[in-house]
């Protein structure tokens, strides 16, 4: 090192810009908290993703009870939450927690941790309409369907067949949309504040049915 | 063909523009789709993938007859993407090889030219042994609802089609998502923010859009 680099680093020292070791004492480190917790806040308001999350929370707490949420041809329809079910937040130690069990997404443990402020962000639900049963995958931020099972098909020919499965798609992403137009009824109301939020939370806290 | 068997795996869009597609005009779809059309990628040539869009029964045709497009209400095709993957390990290989047997017949290492050229050489060789993935995406289009479906599971393949469907039919996309919903039904942003009383508090509200 010549005489100039060396006086630089020392001045650097003595301004108290390095330390001992030459290195910055001005390193910015962002701890692993807090990395995550800036993921986990971006994903929460990437395309108001907030929304799709509040919308299968509410539809957890009305689905509860087994009563039929909407119609489709006249006929009443149900809807259940089954099997896995995925919970995001921001806020404490957890940022997503992942319960599995036919009847996790009603436990105590779950509505304990949507109490705590985190909310659901996918899960598989199951419709019911008449005899006829569909099964799907939704998640928060863009509502596909996934892995989604379908009635049996009734018809034989295959022309039909692909007709047929488009029809039951349709429905089911029908289900979906009036769900959804239901669910932005409330949640643009006055109601949303003072009536539904307010039973939400005590259903979580467990001072409530669903 | 997913739309017949597999996973029922869909991303679901509503058809904002044009409102009502003229489903008499067969030249209206054959023209969009054919400046789209899939062209499998050329032995002789450079490029390592093609993509565009197929029939829907046929994977390798790009005829678009009403026969192949049209079922009841809805407009079937789909996006298929070729993908030639050379092994960049095997590609290293084959050059370590060449290098040693080189240097043995010359007395000296290849030069940087000549590696260069070799490297090519060896790249083209096994781009011609190598045969492409193919990935195909079905898309349905009812033109009675204006819904249109995805049949995917990638995003990253949804947002392609999705392109080449703006970019061909001069579409304009709305996914069937609650914020992009509530846009479409004229809520305002203002009485759609997160909710505190169950996402935790500490969020400003406001950010983002679908």
């Amino acid at each position: 090192m010549g005489r100039r680099e060396a006086a630089r680093e020392e001045a650097r020292f003595m301004r108290g810009e390095t330390g001992v070791d030459g290195q910055s004492t001005a390193e910015e480190t962002k701890d692993a908290a807090e990395v995550e917790k800036d993921q986990a806040r971006e994903q929460l308001l990437r395309g108001r993703t907030w929304l799709g999350r509040e919308l299968l929370t509410w539809l957890l707490w009305r689905s509860e009870p087994g009563d039929p949420l909407m119609e489709h041809d006249g006929q009443p329809v149900t809807v259940l939450f089954t099997g896995r079910t995925v919970l995001r937040g921001l806020h404490g130690e957890v940022v997503e927690l992942s319960a599995k069990g036919a009847l996790a997404p009603y436990s105590v443990q779950v509505k304990r941790a949507l109490a705590d402020g985190l909310l659901v962000h996918s899960a598989r639900l199951r419709f019911t309409c008449g005899e006829r049963t569909w099964e799907a995958g939704l998640d928060a931020e863009h509502l596909d369907v996934k892995s989604a099972k379908l009635p049996e098909l009734l018809t034989e020919e295959e022309d039909d067949r692909i007709t047929e499965r488009l029809d039951l798609a349709e429905q089911l992403s029908g289900f979906v949309d009036a769900l959804v137009s239901r669910f932005l009824a409330v949640r643009a109301s006055r109601s949303w504040g003072k009536e539904a939020v307010p039973a939400m939370r005590r259903w979580m806290e467990g001072r409530e049915k669903g | 063909m997913p739309f017949l068997r597999g996973s029922v795996t869909f991303a679901r869009f509503k058809v904002a523009s044009p409102a009502r597609a003229p489903r008499e005009k067969l030249s209206f779809f054959q023209k969009a789709l054919e400046t789209h059309a899939f062209e499998p990628i050329r032995q002789k040539g450079d490029e390592d993938r093609a993509e565009g869009f197929v029939e829907i029964e046929d994977n390798d045709a790009t005829d678009f007859s009403a026969n192949a497009l049209f079922h009841g209400p809805r407009v079937l095709f789909a996006w298929r993407t070729d993908q030639l993957k050379i092994s960049a390990g095997r590609a290293r290989d084959e050059l370590v090889r060449w290098a040693l047997a080189f240097e043995r017949e010359n007395g000296r290492k290849p030069g940087r030219a000549e590696r260069s050229e070799q490297k090519a050489a060896i790249r083209h060789q096994l781009r011609a042994r190598a045969t492409p993935t193919t990935r195909v995406h079905d898309v349905a289009w009812n033109l009675d609802t204006g819904q249109l479906q995805v049949w995917s599971g990638s995003r990253k393949a949804i947002g392609e089609v999705l392109a080449a469907l703006e970019e061909a039919f001069g579409l304009k996309l709305v996914p069937l998502v609650p914020g992009a919903m509530a846009a479409q039904e004229g809520v305002s942003d203002e009485a759609l923010t997160p909710t505190k009383e169950l996402s935790g508090a500490g969020l400003e509200a406001g950010h983002g859009k679908a």
